[in-house]
């Protein structure tokens, strides 16, 4: 198969910081011009529609590989980046606690008392800013005590996924492949020496003494009398989840508000029946999706993807948060809409390292939003402030100050 | 005939019976609250069988939504054996039966401008939750007008209503006009979901009721059940209309606070500034009187725009939406089609 050659050497003036401004008008160019490019800053394919990206992340000619930058930061074996038995050890591990019939049965319970006690402090003060005073800490306190990281503060929760995720996207490289800013990596090593420091006691306690913590059902499951996994071998995807599960939900719920408030009416008909709030924050991930650009496939033999020849382990980044906005199968694709028709969307990945944490992913967001409009159902954004998004592997609003009537 | 199912519960359907009318009539719940195809309330899904949409308009039901196999119970008909399933509700629930009676005009009062009581007395009592309505069929047409109930559910054999007289309405020519004492009328009932909460589920939390015009009479009976209950709760009506002649109940509404220190009532006229009165639109009055009412529960009944005006209110004063309840239907009788 064979295209129209494009001249793709504008592509050659895209910078990082481009990227993590704005990534949306390089994308939308990639999408119409050559949805599986070569990007030299990221140094790699990128895939930017969404029928690319689904093709490549189920293609059995592609396996899972982390990104340079993201393997520099949470080392071997991450659950993302793996393939074959560790993978579906890994999955094995960490799916029991994550199947619906699972979640349903605790997450209420975890999460609605988090969110309620967030809420409470700020509620009656008729501001704040929802990013670090509320999206944030709900998704991290959540998580965190799933985890079994109930000694964790939330702001050393928040500053770790922040840290982490600064490293994991860290992704310029020079014309030789090398990394053109390597003290970009040093927020992340901080992140990591600090999160041993304090998981490896616990470690070694779960070891001796099983609690029912996500983290010693990681050491135990599966595995025969008296073995545990390594914590060498836990430990990258233990990262995978302080970045990206803690993350994530909180840009979810903050996308998600931000789009609404782009739409009062919209709002308005989500604050007075709670039950449309599923469709809100599908509709926010599509549209603000977290995990912008952030997991990669390689592959496994010589392959044609989208007219170009890709020889055998050839990595291609998969921009979900561009599939999101393929206006091929999207009307209008940079707005918010509640009630544009209910297409799949890519936000949470596919194949078979489509995000594990869907189904809880999306109860946090839910019950986070719905104590939230509970207690504050006449929430403005505060006009008087931007917003501003930030990011290329992981995106969201950096804040989001709101008021209301007291 | 044919018959649907929810929920394992299977009952025949009479060709000339909306699939909510024939569950409602076997006392199965279903939500429900305009029965006119405007509020969406009864959408369900269906999940085998097929239906006629009947007068399902597109803006409550979309070509999209018919697609993805969405009726109107209120509208809809089944063409064949159908299951259908309720969203996001709370299944199986035993309801009051939807009954067909035949009551007779027991009193016509003329108690404000253009507005009268009808009460109907029944042969045997009615089973319903105050702040449900009724229909009535309008004697020699085709055509059903909706009514609420101004009782408590303990007030089973004489049913309330309160009558608004809208020029050339065929409702009110007759009720305006002909009606007397003694006459038969076919009443259909209890309808809607704009009610007081079963007495398990009611915590006795403070209340704020508006009511416009004749949409007092649910409010009526709502606030009564409610400090019948809570004797000592707080309970705060607002009654809005036009000018002072359209008020009424005032010495009722008077009795019932001097019997229950928690109880205060307002009335609000928006064409005229009368001593003794608020001068405005009742829900302006509300956020003027609450600072908070986090923790309420919140009812409305009137025009739409002052429902609407109503839920903005409240929310601006922190009610939570789930504590909003607000009864759906038009009132205002028209002329027939």
């Amino acid at each position: 198969m064979t295209t129209t050659q494009q001249d793709l050497s504008w592509l050659d003036d895209v910078t990082m910081s481009d990227l993590e401004r704005n990534p949306y008008p390089t994308y939308e160019r990639l999408r119409r011009e050559a949805p599986l490019a070569f990007v030299p800053v990221l140094g790699s394919y990128v895939a930017s529609t969404a029928e690319v990206c689904r093709e490549v992340a189920t293609s059995p000619d592609f396996e899972a590989v982390i990104t340079p930058a993201g393997g520099r930061t949470f080392g071997h074996p991450a659950i993302i980046g793996v393939n074959g038995d560790i993978h579906a050890d890994l999955r094995g591990m960490v799916e029991p606690q994550l199947q619906p019939a699972e979640v349903d049965s605790w997450v209420d319970d975890l999460v609605r008392p988090i969110a309620r006690r967030y809420v409470e402090q700020f509620e009656d003060r008729g501001r704040a800013e929802l990013v670090a005073e509320f999206c944030e800490p709900v998704s991290v306190r959540s998580l965190g005590d799933l985890l079994g990281l109930q000694s964790v503060s939330s702001d050393k929760l928040r500053e770790w996924f922040h840290k982490l995720s600064v490293s994991f996207t860290n992704a310029a490289v020079d014309e030789n492949g090398e990394f053109t800013n390597p003290e970009g990596f040093t927020p992340g090593d901080e992140a990591r020496a600090e999160i041993q420091e304090v998981v490896d006691p616990l470690i070694d306690r779960w070891t001796e003494h099983p609690e029912n913590t996500a983290i010693s059902h990681w050491l135990h499951d599966g595995m025969p009398p008296g073995k545990t996994r390594a914590r060498e071998y836990i430990y990258p995807t233990i990262y995978v989840y302080l970045l990206g599960a803690m993350q994530e939900p909180g840009h979810g719920m903050a996308s998600t508000l931000v789009g609404l408030f782009s739409r009062p009416e919209q709002l308005e008909e989500v604050v007075d029946d709670p039950s449309l709030l599923p469709r809100a924050i599908s509709e926010g991930m599509r549209w603000t999706s977290p995990i912008w650009s952030a997991t990669a496939r390689i592959s496994t033999k010589p392959v044609t993807i989208a007219g170009v020849d890709l020889p055998a382990g050839t990595p291609v980044i998969l921009s979900y948060g561009s599939a999101n906005h393929d206006t091929g199968k999207y009307d209008a694709p940079t707005e918010y809409d509640l009630h544009r028709p209910p297409l799949p969307h890519l936000a949470f990945g596919a194949g078979n390292h489509a995000c594990a944490g869907i189904y809880y992913a999306n109860q946090v967001m839910r019950i986070g939003l719905e104590e939230l409009f509970e207690a504050i159902p006449n929430l403005e954004r505060d006009t008087g402030e931007g917003v501003e998004f930030w990011g290329w592997g992981f995106r969201g609003p950096t804040s989001l100050h709101c008021t209301w009537e007291v | 005939m044919s018959a649907i199912s929810v929920d394992g519960r299977r009952v025949e359907c009479a060709e000339d019976q909306s699939m909510l009318e024939a569950f409602l009539r076997a006392g199965i719940w279903m939500p429900n609250s305009c029965n006119q195809g405007t509020c969406g309330t009864c959408k369900l899904q269906v999940v085998c069988g097929e239906v006629d949409h009947g007068d399902s308009p597109l803006e409550t039901l979309t070509a999209e939504e018919r697609a993805a196999g969405l009726a109107l119970a209120c509208q809809a008909r089944p063409l064949a054996e159908t299951e259908v399933a309720l969203r996001g509700s709370e299944p199986g629930r035993t309801t009051h039966v939807l009954r067909d009676l035949t009551a007779t005009v027991v009193g016509v009062e003329e108690i404000a401008r253009d507005t009268r009581r009808i009460l109907l007395g029944l042969e045997e009592p009615l089973a319903f939750s105050a702040g449900q309505y009724v229909e009535l069929l309008v004697p020699g047409t085709t055509e059903r007008r909706p009514y609420s109930l101004a009782n408590t559910a303990e007030e089973d054999k004489v049913l309330e209503l309160h009558v608004r007289r809208v020029p050339g309405g065929v409702a009110s020519e007759w009720l305006f006009g002909p009606v007397a004492v003694g006459d038969r009328v076919e009443v259909r009932g209890p309808l809607g979901d704009f009610h007081a909460p079963d007495a398990d589920e009611d915590q006795g939390e403070p209340m704020v009721l508006i009511g416009g015009g004749t949409g007092l009479a649910p409010l009526l009976g709502i606030a009564r059940t409610a400090l019948a209950r809570h004797p000592e709760r707080t309970v705060v009506l607002y009654h809005g209309v036009r000018v002072e002649a359209d008020l009424y109940d005032t010495d009722r509404l008077e009795e019932l606070a001097a019997g229950h220190p928690g109880f205060s009532f307002v009335t609000v006229l928006s064409r005229e500034a009368v001593r003794g009165h608020r001068h405005g639109y009742a829900p302006d009055a509300f956020v003027e009187d609450i600072a908070g009412a986090r923790g309420w529960s919140g009812w409305l009944c009137g025009p739409p725009p002052m429902v609407e005006a109503g839920v903005k209110a409240f929310k601006r004063r922190r009610m939570a939406p789930r504590l909003i309840h607000r009864e759906k239907f038009t009132a205002a009788d028209a002329p027939a089609p």
